[in-house]
């Protein structure tokens, strides 16, 4: 399996631009292996491998059972990475997640504090339902996910890269929740609905898990390989014009907008400059995915709603009107012109 | 990458504005500057904030970009062309469009073209300028017809980042693939099909605008402006002129209304105006006598036939000073007239107010004769109307509609009473219906007024103005005897009011309550 990874210097010896067409051949691999077990669910899986290559964190959104945990174990093996699997609970502690000091007994039965790393210590970790987690315990992320290092007893232990978490949550309306905060919510690239399938997905369904064995899945890129994606993802250009669209998007979202009074009627904050740089990074990696060398005003259409619909925080008039904010940014970005 | 490209591809910067004169010395000079002037305006326009426009990329000279750029340019050279070409080709139709519809309007409504015509040609080219140096300011950049291609052909923004990236020297390995792409992608695309040169769509709208104007112009070589023809004749039919005369005539009215009221002593025009509608009123009162002049003779002469009038109001005002037959408190009332006038004498003014007076008689007579006729001529309607209401008679009703307008002098008071018992005297002989006033007579009435404006003010203005022609005296006892002062804080008021004194003679701010007076009057004895 291992044979079809390549190796750690074999895509930075080439041409930039025959690193950048490797690229997108191997994330088309990882497509591949990622359907073998997910049926459908497209805009989802690609959405968790732009967030992949940019760099970035992934809230997954959705009822029980859509296949939320199933999608990040099958990345996980695609892109041989180690995996960890969190399930958050009301009475999970901090320590239980980023690890505690404890006593440890050496060779020569001399007793001392030594850490005890915990399951955050990964490169793909799965935050499974962190929604039902108290807040303490889901701060105890905000420094890892940000500075990819987290801080014990006065000792900070960095991660090992890449490091990226998928954390999944059940609609907010389910009870026995704990919203994330906004500070929180604001290090996840992209928050992606996990939608229902179709009916034709649901048959395929049935067909895969109620028959025979399951497929496998063999590793097709590896951690090297992942970071060197990442640098090259940061070398495609964008015209002006494109970042233009891009500001004007963001600051629409803010209520103090002159411009755009929905805003003002119903957004209470607006996306903060990390909604405008997952924007430009993701329509990077959205371009290369596409076999293009330079970002369009289409990457960032496609990827405004998982990029921003979480870093807005609607007011009560908002929700009296039963306004999404979904439908609010469709609407801003329908009367933003990209000329 | 490895410097910002925004740092590389500077904006044209405002540079500082020099006035200098190229060639001072020559008569040229203020030409050659502003010459230098415009063309530095004219540069500075296209130049757009940042901030506020959203970012500009200069046109860059086409010798700056890369060389495997150059076949790009040139396409993109003949699509802003194209797009010029369409810009300028809407603009000018647009506004021909309107030049066109201000030449049928001039077709159409002025009599003489020459004129307008000129004006119209020299808007025309103005405006046709104005569209030139317009688009020619705004035309595309290659940045922008770049743009432009990429929404045409679906070229997802490949063109125009390579035209971004064009004039970077150190290009590294992404913008050399990112080129490749875009001119790999452009080659596949018909990109000056996609630009055609086309007419405006309001085309059509012009040119039958065009004919439209032609076949005006052609009609007015021998014939006028349909539209003043038009008017003219509708002007002389006779429906609109039914319509219109009423109009005419309450315009007419209004302006001699207005020229009265501008012709009036400046302190009653505050007066007046005040009044307003009021004014009209007393005007028409005044004037309404006259116009009924005939239709009162008839009524007054049937009114004699039928004996329902006294005599000593058939009788002419002139000829008071013989006073009436069996009216004794009449003949007292002007043997007093007759003592103050005597008095008037003896102040040294007598003899003018004589002959303003006997002036005033001729005047007001004619005057009070016409009222006399236009009262005679209502009293029938009246009387009809009055004889549903009839009361007793009151005796104690009388006095007071004499009493109750006094002026504040003793002389006056006299004759203000004894004026009072005449007319008591006279309208207890006339009908049953005058008195103490029932509402319920003064109601009915004031209906009947409504259909028969009052015409007998100045007859009764006259008698109750008389009292306000001398002057108030007062007794002055001394060592040698008692003697009459005149008193100097009394201003003499009745110079010209004796007798049938005109309403001229009456202050303007008293003339509507006089009106009024009489008015209630009216309602007491008819």
């Amino acid at each position: 399996m291992t044979s079809s990874v390549g190796t750690e210097g074999q895509m930075g010896s080439q041409p930039l631009g025959q690193q950048a067409e490797s690229l997108a051949e191997k994330m088309g691999e990882v497509r591949r292996e990622i359907s073998k077990l997910i049926v459908g669910q497209t805009e989802v899986v690609d959405g968790v491998l732009i967030a992949l290559l940019a760099g970035g964190h992934v809230l997954l959104e959705g009822a029980p059972g859509l296949g939320k945990t199933m999608l990040v174990r099958t990345l996980a093996q695609a892109v041989a990475q180690k995996y960890s699997r969190i399930q958050f609970t009301p009475d999970l502690m901090p320590a239980d997640v980023i690890g505690t000091s404890v006593v440890q007994e050496n060779g020569d039965g001399r007793k001392s504090l030594g850490f005890q790393p915990g399951p955050i210590f990964t490169n793909l970790l799965l935050a499974d339902e962190i929604n039902r987690a108290t807040p303490k315990t889901q701060s105890a992320l905000l420094e890892a996910m940000q500075e990819k290092q987290v801080t014990v007893a006065h000792t900070s232990h960095l991660l090992e890269e890449p490091f990226f978490v998928m954390a999944t949550q059940n609609p907010l309306e389910m009870e026995g929740t704990y919203p994330l905060p906004e500070a929180q919510l604001d290090r996840f690239l992209f928050k992606l609905r996990v939608p229902y399938p179709g009916r034709e997905d649901l048959h395929d369904i049935l067909d895969r898990t109620t028959q025979g064995s399951a497929a496998t899945v063999r590793p097709v890129v590896n951690g090297p390989q992942i970071l060197e994606m990442r640098r090259i993802v940061r070398t495609v250009p964008v015209a002006p014009h494109v970042q233009e669209y891009v500001v004007k998007l963001t600051l629409a979202t803010h209520p103090e907008s002159r411009e755009n009074l929905l805003a003002s009627k119903y957004i209470r904050y607006g996306s903060s400059p990390r909604g405008a740089q997952t924007l430009i990074l993701g329509g990077k990696v959205r371009a290369l995915l596409d076999g293009r060398y330079n970002v369009s005003l289409e990457d960032i259409r496609a990827l405004l709603l998982s990029s921003l619909r979480h870093r807005i925080i609607l007011n009560f008039e908002a929700q009296a009107d039963g306004r999404t904010a979904d439908d609010l940014l469709e609407e801003i970005a329908g009367k933003i012109s990209p000329n | 990458m490895a410097e910002p490209l925004w740092g590389r591809l500077s904006l044209r910067s405002f540079g500082k504005t020099n006035f200098t004169v190229p060639d001072e010395g020559s008569g040229r000079a203020p030409f050659l500057a502003l010459r230098v002037f415009s063309r530095r305006l004219l540069s500075l326009v296209p130049v757009q904030s940042r901030n506020e426009q959203g970012p500009v990329v200069p046109d860059v000279d086409a010798q700056e970009y890369s060389p495997e750029l150059r076949g790009l340019i040139g396409t993109l050279k003949a699509i802003r062309h194209r797009i010029l070409a369409n810009t300028l080709l809407l603009g000018w139709t647009k506004w021909s469009v309107w030049v066109l519809i201000g030449l049928i309007a001039l077709a159409l409504a002025e009599s003489r073209l020459g004129g307008g015509l000129l004006f119209v040609a020299i808007l025309a080219l103005l405006g046709a300028a104005a569209i030139l140096v317009w688009t020619w300011q705004n035309r595309p950049s290659a940045y922008d017809a770049a743009r432009q291609l990429d929404s045409a052909a679906d070229l997802k923004d490949r063109t125009s980042t390579a035209i971004y990236l064009g004039v970077v020297k150190d290009h590294d390995g992404m913008i050399e693939e990112q080129r490749r792409d875009a001119l790999s992608r452009v080659a596949k695309v018909d990109a000056r099909g996609l630009f055609p040169l086309r007419w405006p769509g309001n085309l059509r709208g012009a040119l039958v605008l065009v004919l439209l104007a032609a076949g005006l112009f052609a009609y007015r070589v021998h014939h006028k402006a349909p539209l003043v023809s038009l008017l003219q004749t509708t002007a002389r039919s006779r429906l609109v002129q039914s319509i219109l005369a009423p109009i005419v005539h309450e315009v007419e009215k209004d302006l001699q209304r207005t020229m009265a009221l501008v012709t009036m002593k400046p302190d009653a025009i505050g007066d007046e105006t005040r009044r307003g509608d009021s004014v009209a009123g007393d005007e028409d009162l005044w004037k309404g006598s006259d116009d009924k002049a005939a239709e009162a003779k008839d009524n007054q002469q049937d009114a004699a036939e039928a004996g329902d009038l006294p005599q000593d109001q058939l009788q002419a005002p002139g000829d008071q000073d013989t006073p009436p037959s069996g009216d004794a408190n009449q003949e007292e009332s002007n043997s007093q007239s007759q003592e103050g006038k005597n008095s008037d004498n003896s102040n040294g003014k007598s003899q003018q107010s004589e002959q303003q007076g006997a002036e005033n008689r001729q005047s007001l007579g004619q005057s009070l004769m016409q009222a006399l006729k236009n009262m005679m001529s209502n009293s029938p309607n009246q009387q009809t109307n009055n004889r549903a209401n009839q009361q007793p008679p009151n005796g104690q009703g009388t006095p007071q509609s004499g009493n109750s307008h006094q002026p504040g002098t003793t002389e006056s008071d006299k004759r203000g009473e004894s004026r009072g018992n005449s007319d008591a005297k006279q309208k207890a002989t006339q009908t049953a219906s005058e008195g103490a006033g029932s509402q319920q007579g003064n109601k009915e009435l004031r209906k009947d007024q409504d259909a028969h404006p009052v015409n007998a003010v100045p007859d009764r203005v006259a008698l109750e103005a008389s009292g306000f022609k001398e002057q108030t005296r007062m007794n002055v006892a001394t060592e040698t005897g008692t003697a009459q002062l005149a008193s100097r804080d009394q201003s003499l008021q009745g110079d010209a009011v004796v007798n049938g004194a005109e309403q001229e003679n009456i202050p303007a701010r008293y003339r509507l309550y006089v009106q009024r007076y009489f008015e209630h009057a009216d309602n007491g004895t008819h």
